[in-house]
């Protein structure tokens, strides 16, 4: 593995607190000590906020189409006309 | 009926091209056997959610309804409610509710009346964080969503892997059966290299429009 992956695999561990008590201690020490590295772990939790958001996406689309059926196909017809009458009542 | 020498001299030679195949890709059959496993995986999550649809959302409904919502608001919350519910049970150390309808019902509840409060309007969990400083949620969503289009159209492989094994938890052994690679090592090299392009990405677009709409 190339050193910048190996940064990053290091910046990764630290984030999902994979590392012995030392290795942590080493990283914590290496993120007082370079600027850039405390710069690249800023942005690395950046990505982590950025693909649960995508990960929340995909998995509303698959309740999209879940709902899409309840509320569409025939079989669902009983599901569907008890929800409406919710919704007329108030 | 006897064996024929020729017929024994086929499945010899099958045999050594099984054994040359299984040297080349020594993980062939297990990866074969993931992959299939993760679909069903899929298919279960869909109609486990069709099944949480029919037995809790009537009770949400109920709950928005009453509370001044229409249906598109109650469809939201409960969505938002499920993807929590999904994301706790990921986690190794969780405990499923005995009760999941009073369970999704309260998360429901919670949901809707701390955005609803908040902005008058329900706000869904994919379109923001919850946040009391609503000025800065906007302009941090705004960018978020930028990032996120160009993200979801230039480097939608990087992604889909990102978020297999970071949202979906998937094992390294898991990632490299469903993205194709030959082995664990490969899969781990490709997702510290995903997580360097994406997080390059992320740094050089937020700063650009941080300035476009400073």
């Amino acid at each position: 593995m190339r050193t910048s992956l190996r940064e990053t695999k290091m910046l990764d561990d630290y984030n999902l607190r994979n590392q012995r008590k030392d290795e942590r201690l080493l990283t914590e020490a290496k993120l007082i000590l370079y600027p850039e590295l405390r710069d690249k772990l800023h942005w690395q939790q950046r990505v982590y906020e950025v693909v649960r958001q995508y990960g929340r996406r995909a998995l509303k689309a698959e309740l999209e189409t879940v709902h899409e059926q309840l509320f569409t196909e025939s079989r669902f017809a009983r599901f569907r006309s008890r929800i409406f009458r919710i919704f007329k009542k108030s | 009926m006897s064996i024929q020498k020729s017929d024994l001299r086929i499945w010899n030679c099958q045999i050594k091209k099984i054994k040359e195949i299984r040297v080349i890709y020594p993980a062939f059959s297990s990866h074969m056997i993931k992959a299939l496993t993760m679909k069903q995986k899929k298919s279960k999550r869909r109609a486990l959610f069709l099944q949480l649809y029919q037995n809790c959302f009537p009770a949400v409904a109920r709950y928005v309804a009453r509370s001044g919502g229409s249906l598109a608001d109650a469809k939201d919350v409960f969505h938002d409610a499920l993807i929590i519910y999904y994301e706790k049970s990921q986690d190794v150390e969780f405990q499923p509710p005995r009760d999941e309808t009073a369970y999704l019902l309260g998360m429901s509840r919670n949901l809707w009346c701390r955005q609803y409060q908040q902005s008058g309007r329900y706000v869904s969990i994919t379109e923001c964080q919850v946040s009391t400083d609503l000025a800065a949620e906007e302009k941090h969503s705004a960018l978020a969503g930028k990032i996120m289009h160009l993200l979801e159209s230039s480097g939608r492989r990087c992604m889909e892997m990102l978020k297999a094994f970071y949202y979906e938890k998937l094992s390294i052994g898991e990632l490299a059966a469903q993205f194709g690679y030959k082995g664990e090592h490969s899969a781990t090299v490709q997702k510290y290299k995903c997580l360097e392009k994406v997080r390059d990405t992320v740094k050089q677009k937020s700063l650009s429009y941080e300035d476009f709409l400073a």
